[in-house]
């Protein structure tokens, strides 16, 4: 691991790539200041670089341009607020259209083919609601109901990632663990991808290849943002569905499910990857990048 | 906190007592707003309303979570401005705490002297619609599906009864 904004007098969090891989998005805010789970999209400046870290460029200032993310191209960015939802030229910095939020309030992200937009709603009968937008009419439609977050696309931009606490668990004093879901953007079909007794699980981020899945979590609800977060894991989407720790009480409520093998990695929060290549012993010269 | 069932037994309860008089229960006459409360200054709107019920699940103390919900509402006096309809569904934020603590640095600006929110009881409130032009973050809604009109956003809420 390394630090690619190296500014000590400074937090950075909520890191996301282009879809390109070629830019980095992320906010900053003074060290001293804590982040807010559900406000994190919000504090702090936004910042633009290079997928290196190189050549950051504050874009506004504090409490500006919240909830951003990055059309497919890395030429806009589409960005939440109370007033809706405004897609940006980042060269020129002008609004070039807008959109109602239709309930949507947190943790907007816009798909890889440009088409849609998921995020955190309350539109549709529930709170913390992962929700679907055409990014073109502003339709929006519920993927799944109730206790969700983090969602976040696949790169066929035709699935959703994201976290859920179904109810009914009696794991954690029957108030249960939240867990890492799938589902299809028209909200018809969903399936476990990743369950854990004993820990949160958050910020599911598909790979590029749609092979993988990266994720974090832990025993606090809120992802521990105001520490360093938790271990994140690294899966294989075909494995799922997966259920990791100690799996004796979960797999007796859900004896389908197994275990399989998931690669913990350093703490972080809200982790984002970009292009990827994994070396194996049975195929050296392969360089991993990024 | 009152639930719906706990609204319901007090209704019960309060039926004989009109029937005996031979008058339909009358509602408490709006008390006056303190000459220095906010509730007449703020908001678009102004309404002594009473709170018809907290639906099961409604309000729920998480600390975690931030959280609005909507609360029904029948006004009993409009002091400002207008409401759509008799029947008002209002975002209360963080309704579990006394309202002179439930604003925080995302939501500020909101208060007023009323220690909880329960069935039955009447308050005077200042509103402003819709509450999306006023208020961003999570919301429970057990009305979701009804006909509730415009969601109204509760910027200052005092006791009056």
């Amino acid at each position: 691991m390394r630090n690619i904004t190296r500014t000590p007098e400074s937090s950075e969090h909520s890191p996301q790539f282009s879809r390109d891989g070629l830019r980095l998005l992320y906010r900053r805010m003074p060290r001293g200041e804590t982040l807010d789970n559900n406000h994190h999209g919000t504090q702090g400046a936004l910042v633009l670089a290079n997928s290196d870290g190189s050549a950051p460029q504050a874009f506004g200032g504090e409490g500006e341009y919240t909830w951003a993310s990055w059309s497919p191209d890395g030429k806009q960015i589409a960005c939440l607020s109370i007033k809706g939802i405004s897609f940006l030229d980042v060269a020129t910095r002008q609004v070039v259209r807008k959109l109602e939020r239709k309930g949507f309030f947190q943790q907007l992200t816009w798909s890889p083919d440009g088409r849609g937009l998921c995020g955190v709603a309350n539109s549709f009968g529930a709170s913390w609601s992962i929700a679907r937008m055409n990014a073109d009419t502003g339709e929006a439609t519920a993927v799944n109901r109730i206790d969700c977050c983090t969602p976040d696309w696949f790169p066929d931009s035709q699935n959703v990632i994201f976290s859920w606490r179904p109810r009914g668990q009696s794991v954690n004093n029957g108030y249960g663990w939240t867990q890492l879901w799938r589902a299809d953007a028209e909200g018809k079909s969903r399936s476990l991808v990743y369950a854990e007794d004993g820990r949160h699980v958050y910020g599911g981020h598909v790979s590029p290849d749609g092979k993988y899945v990266l994720f974090t979590g832990n025993m606090q609800e809120d992802g521990d943002p105001g520490r360093a977060g938790a271990p994140m894991g690294l899966m294989r989407l075909a494995d799922a569905p997966i259920l990791g720790g100690d799996p004796s009480r979960l797999k007796a409520e859900h004896p389908q499910y197994r275990t399989g093998p998931v690669l913990a990695l350093p703490v972080g929060w809200e982790p984002c990857w970009t292009r990827h290549e994994f070396r194996s012993a049975s195929e050296p010269g392969k360089e991993a990048t990024r | 906190m009152m639930n719906s069932t706990s609204c319901r037994l007090l209704l019960l309860l309060a039926i004989p007592a009109g029937l005996v008089g031979c008058q339909p229960p009358a509602a408490p006459p709006p008390a006056a707003a303190p000459a220095d409360s906010p509730v007449t200054k703020l908001g678009s709107i102004e309404v002594t309303a009473r709170l018809v019920e907290v639906p099961e699940g409604a309000i729920f103390r998480r600390e975690l979570y931030d959280y609005a919900t909507i609360l029904k509402f029948e006004v009993l006096t409009t002091q400002r401005g207008e409401t759509h309809a008799s029947t008002v569904y209002v975002g209360q934020y963080n309704p579990f705490k006394p309202r002179d603590q439930a604003a925080d640095r995302h939501v500020p600006g909101i208060g007023g002297n009323a220690r909880s929110l329960a069935p039955g009881r009447v308050y005077r409130m200042a509103l402003e619609s819709p509450l999306d032009d006023h208020f961003m973050g999570g919301i429970v809604n057990k009305y979701f599906g009804q006909d509730t009109g415009p969601l109204y956003w509760a910027v200052w809420t005092d006791a009056a009864d």
